[in-house]
């Protein structure tokens, strides 16, 4: 408990965490401090170029093509089994222990399968604060995750037609959905950017590095800070929510952390690896799959699922999980 | 029936929609196929109704509403009217009809 209590306060100390508090203390006690939406939304992007490209850039550097087409396809048909399989292990534990209705479980369910690329990105960060490489395809599983989750939740979601109505069921995917599930901004830019950066390799990291590298961690602790003042104001939402889901939000994240450390493991990941898989199977979207739920599942509230994924499972990984994941990483990872 | 109150002065009807943003395409689909001319949207509007307080301060837009104005006929109008109800049941939305006087009466 002392060692899980000093891996945690390692990482409390760090801007970036104290930054995130600090949005959220000021939206919780209504400063009027705001980030305008459009500079939060270029800071998403900066991140997401950043990140895809410097795991581009890693598989370009350290692999020779033959190794790393093998490593990365594992890692993509991993990452596209995790993303379609947690969200039922989710709808499980949600209809189990939470009593909560089949297209708000489906709709919940889909958060959990898919990521959050800022809590990833703050892995990252923690990762090379502490100069602990990791392989770049992680990156491309980071892409693949965001929205496959999104088809399970909608097949979730179909139980709850069949139990009402027996009228003919509309399409699965509409035009709408296939373009969140394929095009979504994220994915796009992300794919992307690691191509980008494993088509160029060093030449383009040495272009690139001063924009990507250097102010990396700078501009994610402002980007925190914009995070937290979106969670000082969803929290106020809590009373939608319930305590059992805040609950889920707490236990979820560690039980998709075990899946992941699993996960990583069988497939030979280092420490670095570990811990970020680890951290993709623990977090949970709040920015993607909310957009992509609300057409084809109107009945679900966004008020419980965004505020679940935003302002409880978020800061439990940013705080508590990444370290905490970080340190089983290190005892079960080849070394 | 197009009644000129002036010269240059027509009346006509205004519908004005809010709703949430991942609605709003599929309300613009039905405005155009309603057989209304063009209509006008303001991207963001706050406001708090029976879902709460709304606002476009969020990563996803799933908490924020888009006002749409449409200046048509009263038929137009009033069919716009008719057939957002079924597009916005389980949505955010408010669907209010008034009298307007038009200007430039040829764009509409």
């Amino acid at each position: 408990m002392d060692a899980l209590l000093e891996v945690v306060t390692g990482n409390l100390l760090s801007p970036m965490v104290l930054f995130f508090a600090l949005g959220t203390a000021a939206a919780g006690l209504k400063s009027d401090l705001a980030v305008p939406e459009a500079i939060g939304k270029g800071l998403a992007l900066y991140l997401m170029l950043a990140i895809g490209f410097k795991g581009g850039a890693e598989l370009a550097t350290n692999g020779t093509a033959g190794t790393v087409a093998v490593a990365l396809a594992v890692a993509l048909a991993v990452a596209l089994v995790l993303s379609l399989g947690l969200p039922v292990l989710a709808y499980a534990l949600l209809r189990l222990l939470t009593g909560v209705d089949i297209r708000n479980a489906a709709a919940i369910a889909a958060h959990y399968g898919s990521v959050s690329i800022v809590t990833f990105v703050a892995a990252t960060g923690f990762l090379e604060d502490r100069a602990i490489p990791y392989e770049g395809y992680v990156v491309a599983m980071l892409a693949l995750m965001e929205t496959p989750a999104i088809v399970t939740g909608l097949l979730l979601a179909r139980r709850a037609d069949h139990r009402t109505s027996t009228e003919s069921r509309g399409p699965l995917f509409s035009r709408e959905v296939a373009r969140e599930v394929l095009l979504s901004g994220g994915v796009v830019l992300l794919a992307g950017s690691f191509a980008i950066g494993w088509v160029t390799g060093d030449t383009g990291m040495a272009l690139m590095a001063p924009a990507i590298a250097d102010p990396f961690a700078a501009i994610l602790a402002v980007f925190l800070l914009d995070m937290g003042l979106l969670v000082g104001r969803r929290l106020r939402e809590f009373g939608a929510v319930g305590w059992p889901i805040v609950e889920f939000g707490l236990y979820m994240p560690l039980i998709g952390a075990v899946v992941g450390l699993f996960t990583a493991y069988s497939v030979g990941l280092s420490e670095g690896g570990t811990t970020l898989v680890a951290v993709l199977a623990a977090s949970a979207s709040y920015i993607v799959v909310p957009a992509a739920m609300r057409v084809p599942l109107p009945q679900a509230n966004p008020a419980i699922y965004v505020t679940l994924s935003l302002a409880v499972t978020f800061p439990f990984n940013l705080i508590v999980g990444i370290p905490l994941y970080h340190a089983a990483a290190r005892l079960i990872a080849v070394p | 029936m197009r009644r000129r109150t002036h010269d240059t002065v027509l009346a006509e009807k205004e519908d004005e929609i809010v709703v949430e943003a991942a609605r709003a395409r599929a309300i613009i689909e039905m405005i155009e196929k309603a057989g209304a001319k063009g209509y006008s949207v303001v991207s963001n509007v706050s406001g708090k109704g029976n879902r709460g307080i709304r606002d476009e301060a969020d990563l996803s837009d799933v908490f924020r509403n888009i006002l749409i104005i449409v200046v048509a006929a009263e038929d137009i109008a009033a069919r716009i009217v008719e057939a957002s109800q079924s597009l916005l049941e389980n949505y955010a939305g408010i669907v209010v009809m008034s009298d307007v006087e038009v200007i430039r009466n040829e764009h509409f």
